[in-house]
């Protein structure tokens, strides 16, 4: 079967956007963070793309059909990592993510735990010989995802929780959820929103929210993303970066959860929309790759693929233009972050396994 | 497995249809921030990024005529908070109130109001602003802004008056030329960022104010207050003033008030002690009217100077009314009517002059008008017209009663007889000048003048002035050395509560001039309720003496008349001491140690034209020169000059005061001492101090132990 896996079948207009977008966002990286204490971040970002490229082309090479038979593992891996950060992690910032590795170099699990969930959910739905989703499937799905999202919850990290959640959405949308068993959910969520709100006191929602962003500033729990419209809007339609709130360091954390409103600053509406347009792009040529994919299980793995990104964008561009309430979600691909570039690259470089295995059945 | 595909298609097509829908509603939003409400964030941005500040000009200097500087500015600390980046606001005040001494809750107060900017302590001392630095507040920022401030204290208070906390002119020349003083104020921007970083910007530079050159001269100013202090502390009068006038120009040289306040510490001013009397009191004259009387009788010559009243030994009985004289007097010339100032002597005089005549010479003499002079709340004085007479208002009139004047219009009477008839009104300001440049030389342009009396009735009055000075009620005003003359004056005071003349109130005032011939200056005195001894000939006379003659010997005019013998050894070394300096007499009047820059020369020209011009002033030394209604190169102007005269024991070429008992201050030593130490002890000594450098006095001259003149300047070079 390998004989007929070509690098001619790689999809390189996929990687050329995606190569656009990183280095828009390793210019905002440098740009925001000179004279800073971050100066030179846009560096070490250079070496995490240029390793997440290698691990992109290592990953598409190992069909994701052997990778998938063997999911179980990685599965059960995947658990004992986010058991080891709750007992060997590094405490920093009120939040036990990160575990130390010999060398100096720390490892956040919850990242590549992602990548497991989205094979597994893959793994699972493609096995799945009914044409409709029973209860107990629905089950069994929400728990495979549920168990490792809860984990990384007590971290406490609800950012990267709830980034959980759209692969489980996507696998059970695609899956056979029927209207009537989606309507049910929709109608349970929605039910059990105010008894949340409710249970909840105001100070422990504060506290929520001061778990999604330890960075929150003393000024008022509305200051970053208050920050974040000054800026986005203070940018006008081409631009400004004479007196900007980014180099004048108001915008908190520019160079990661906020890049994108230092973008919009620098660059403008212009800038802003292109940025968009090129993750639009990235976005319809994984779903034209899903549509492509040689079996159930390619197309439920790429399209988890989609899910992680466009939830990743659409949480992360709604926080900055102030729709969404600040979580610690990353801009994937522009914010700088050796862990979320890695996964972002290790799951491109699935979806190039899938669309170099097309036409193999 | 189609089936399967195409249900997966149509669900791929609804998801992608939800991601579109998305991406329209961020680009939307986009729209919305980045292109609607773009000016709005700008602003917000600008608001959290920038504060503008207005920087105050340096306001311009006063300067005395000879280029003293009498009010100047320094540049301090003004400290201000961000309140918004102030951790703890509250904590922050109480911490820099403790240094300064200010209340913390009104501050306080303040900056909980003001998020963005408020001041915290205005104008701070250097020391009190280094330890609010040394506290490193955050939030807290530094501001250099310039203070006012009057390097000889109380010197001329009144006449400079005082400034505000944003340096806004309150009195005196300060609020009536607070328009050319202040300058226009420039812009500073301030960029902050997140981090407390500052970024400061000049946006738009502040024009510094105009600087004004006064007519006053401070050595003469100096005199004529110290010895206005001095006859307070006597005769414990409530309230004085003393004017110096040059009646031919009628630059005002002097202009001295009690009770004073120093303009530096302005806390303390009550309302009575920023009273500038000589420009804003309204008294009843009393006797001093009587000139007027007498003047308008004998221009129109209805009476001359040798012709006999009788003066009915002291009472008369007029439309009802008895008035009677302190001293029964029988028969009197005019010339002793004025000198022994019978009330009978003037009512007969004015009662031939006639209501309507009486009333023409005295507005003619300016009464009922101001004088224009250039300072704040001139009072033009209480005159009523014919109309309002009543049948003994004449009578009253007459003798300076019904009728209320201001001292500067009785220095201005006198300065009309003093310039032969001719009245020109006074003026304190010589020039605005442009802040740039040093002022040098500035032009005077005395005020139009106008004839009042002719030359040969203003010859007589002068006469018969002499007299009252010689003969009559102010023998106490005889100089040494030079010829005076002048007018007694003590007026009862009506007593508020009563409505009644007060026993025991008066204003006890002379005015005169010295010498007879081309007189150099007028002097006026007025003292308001003196206690014991309360008559103008016996207080306010010899204070017009002590003054005149200090003044006629600082400008160094020529004695008219033969010292008496024991004076002639300090006369000879006084004379030797002019031989000394380099100039011809005449200029020495004009200008004080100006040495430099050619100025002197120039001077020394201008006044010597002046001298050929006017034929009157072969005596010469008068302050300014004298043509009439022609600008005049008044005096040179130079910065003060600190080394032009080394270690000279009298830095004012030839001034010897002539008065033993006042005169050869001893100067105590200073080394070691602080600034406002040293500042202290030569107030108290009476030396014109000029400080170089800061820290503890190193070095002085005068040495310790030399004996100068009152008022001379002492040099004290400070460091470190």
């Amino acid at each position: 079967m390998s004989r007929y896996i070509s690098f001619r079948d790689f999809d390189w207009l996929l990687l050329m956007y995606v190569l656009m977008i990183c280095a828009l966002g390793v210019t905002e990286i440098h740009s925001a963070t000179e004279h800073t204490k971050f100066a030179g971040s846009h560096v070490k970002q250079l070496y995490w793309i240029a390793g997440g490229l290698g691990a992109m082309f290592a990953m598409s090479l190992i069909s994701y059909q052997k990778l998938l038979d063997g999911v179980h593992w990685m599965y059960i891996v995947s658990i004992a990592s986010l058991v080891s950060v709750m007992v060997f992690g590094q405490k920093y910032l009120g939040a036990r993510r990160w575990v130390k590795l010999p060398g100096g170099n720390h490892f956040q699990p919850s990242e590549w735990v992602k990548l497991i969930l989205i094979l597994a959910v893959a793994k699972y739905f493609a096995d799945m010989q009914s044409r409709e989703l029973s209860w107990s499937d629905f089950m069994k799905a929400g728990a495979m995802v549920g168990v490792p999202m809860l984990m990384v919850l007590a971290q406490p990290d609800l950012g990267t929780a709830l980034t959980y959640f759209p692969i489980a959405v996507m696998g059970l949308f695609l899956g056979g959820l029927s209207w009537r068993q989606a309507g049910a959910v929709l109608l349970l969520g929605a039910l059990m929103m105010p008894v949340a709100l409710h249970v909840l006191k105001p100070y422990q929602r504060e506290r929520l929210t001061s778990f999604m962003s330890p960075e929150a500033d003393a000024q008022g729990s509305g200051y970053q993303v208050n920050q974040s419209k000054i800026a986005v809007g203070s940018g006008g339609i081409w631009g400004s970066s004479n007196g900007s709130q980014t180099h004048l360091d108001f915008l908190p954390v520019p160079q990661t959860d906020f890049i994108f409103a230092a973008f919009a600053e620098e660059h403008g509406f212009v800038g802003a929309l292109g940025v968009l347009l090129l993750y639009f792009m990235v976005l319809v040529r994984l779903t034209q790759n899903a549509q492509t994919a040689p079996d159930r299980a390619g197309t439920f793995l790429v399209m988890g693929v989609v899910a992680v990104l466009s939830f990743h964008i659409l949480v992360n561009v709604g926080m900055v233009v102030g729709f969404m309430p600040v979580t610690g979600i990353p801009l994937p691909l522009m914010s700088y972050g050796g862990s979320s570039v890695l996964f972002m690259f290790l799951a491109l470089g699935m979806v190039m396994n899938v669309r170099m295995r097309r036409f193999v059945n | 497995m189609a089936v399967n595909t195409a249900r997966n298609n149509l669900r791929l097509y609804v998801l992608s249809g939800v991601l579109v829908l998305w991406c329209c509603a961020i680009c939307l939003r986009l729209v919305q921030l980045q292109i609607f409400q773009y000016g709005q964030f700008e602003r917000k941005k600008d608001h959290e990024q920038q504060r503008t500040f207005e920087v105050s000009a340096r306001r311009g200097i006063i300067y005395d005529r000879a280029g003293n500087q009498l009010a100047g500015s320094t540049a301090v600390d003004s400290v201000f908070a961000i309140p918004s980046q102030v951790p703890d606001l509250a904590g922050a005040i109480s911490l820099i109130s403790r240094i300064t001494k200010d209340d913390p809750r009104e501050t306080l107060a303040r900056c909980q109001a003001a998020k963005t900017f408020c001041w915290v302590s205005r104008k701070a001392e250097n020391d009190i602003s280094q330890r609010i630095r040394d506290l490193h507040l955050r939030g807290i920022y530094f501001q250099k802004e310039s203070k006012r401030f009057y390097p000889k204290q109380e010197l001329a208070a009144q006449t400079l008056g005082y400034v505000g906390m944003d340096d806004q002119g309150l009195s005196g020349i300060e609020r009536e030329f607070d328009g050319q003083l202040a300058g226009k104020p420039g812009k500073m921007l301030l960029s902050v960022d997140a981090r407390n970083n500052t970024f400061s910007s000049v946006e738009q530079q502040p024009e510094p104010g105009q600087n004004i050159v006064l007519t006053i001269d401070q050595q003469i100013q100096y005199i004529a207050e110290r010895e206005l202090a001095q006859a307070i502390a006597d005769t414990h009068a409530v309230a004085g003033t003393v004017i110096v006038e040059n009646p031919h120009t009628g630059e005002i040289l002097a202009l001295a008030n009690q009770p004073t306040f120093n303009p530096n510490q302005t806390r303390a001013v009550t309302p009575a002690s920023l009273k500038n009397h000589a420009v804003s009191d309204i008294y009843e004259p009393g006797s001093t009217f009587k000139l007027v009387t007498i003047s308008g009788a004998l221009e129109e010559k209805v009476t001359n100077p040798n012709e006999i009243f009788d003066c009915q030994m002291g009472s008369i009985l007029f439309n009802g009314m008895r008035i009677r004289d302190s001293k029964p007097h029988g028969l009197l010339s005019v010339t002793d009517v004025l000198a022994e100032s019978s009330d009978v002597g003037s009512i007969k005089i004015a009662l031939r002059l006639g209501d309507e005549r009486f009333y023409k010479y005295i507005r003619d003499f300016g009464f009922g008008s101001q004088t224009g002079i250039e300072l704040p709340g001139e009072t033009r004085g209480m005159t009523k017209p014919v109309s309002r007479w009543s049948k003994v208002s004449i009578a009253a009139i007459s003798m300076g009663q019904e009728i209320g004047i201001s001292p500067i219009q009785l220095a201005n009477l006198i300065s009309t007889f003093a310039n032969d008839g001719v009245a020109v009104p006074p003026r304190i300001v010589a020039a605005t000048v442009e802040p740039q440049t040093a002022p040098k030389m500035v032009a005077f342009h005395p005020a139009e003048g106008h004839r009042v009396i002719s030359s040969e009735t203003a010859a007589e009055m002068k006469q018969m002035m002499r007299k009252v000075v010689l003969e009559g009620t102010a023998r106490k005003a005889v100089l040494l050395g030079y010829s005076s003359a002048g007018k007694t004056g003590t007026a009862q005071k009506v007593d508020p509560a009563t409505g009644a003349y007060s026993r025991t109130k008066y204003v006890a005032s002379f005015a005169g001039f010295a010498p007879i011939n081309n007189p150099a200056v007028v002097v006026a005195v007025i003292l308001d309720s003196a206690v014991g001894l309360h008559q103008g000939g016996q207080v306010s006379a010899p204070v017009f003496q002590r003054i005149t003659q200090q003044v006629l010997e600082y400008l160094h005019v020529p004695h008219d008349l033969e010292l008496p013998a024991s004076r002639q050894v300090l006369m000879a070394t006084q004379i030797h001491d002019q031989d000394l300096s380099d100039g011809p007499q005449d200029h020495v009047g004009a200008g004080i140690g100006i040495t430099e820059d050619g100025a002197s020369s120039q001077q020394v020209e201008a006044s010597n034209n002046a001298g050929t011009s006017a034929p009157a002033s072969q005596v010469g030394i008068i302050p300014a020169a004298m043509r009439e209604r022609e600008p005049v190169t008044a005096t040179p102007l130079a910065a003060p000059t600190t080394t032009s005269q080394p270690s000279v024991a009298q830095p004012i070429s030839g001034t010897v005061v002539l008065d033993v008992q006042r005169s050869g201050i001893v100067v105590p030593s200073f080394i070691g001492k602080s600034v406002r130490a040293v500042a202290e002890m030569a107030q108290e000594s009476g030396l014109d101090l000029d400080s170089v450098g800061s820290g503890v006095a190193r070095d002085q001259s005068p040495p310790p132990g030399s004996h100068v003149a009152a008022g001379s300047q002492v040099i004290v070079r400070f460091a470190r």
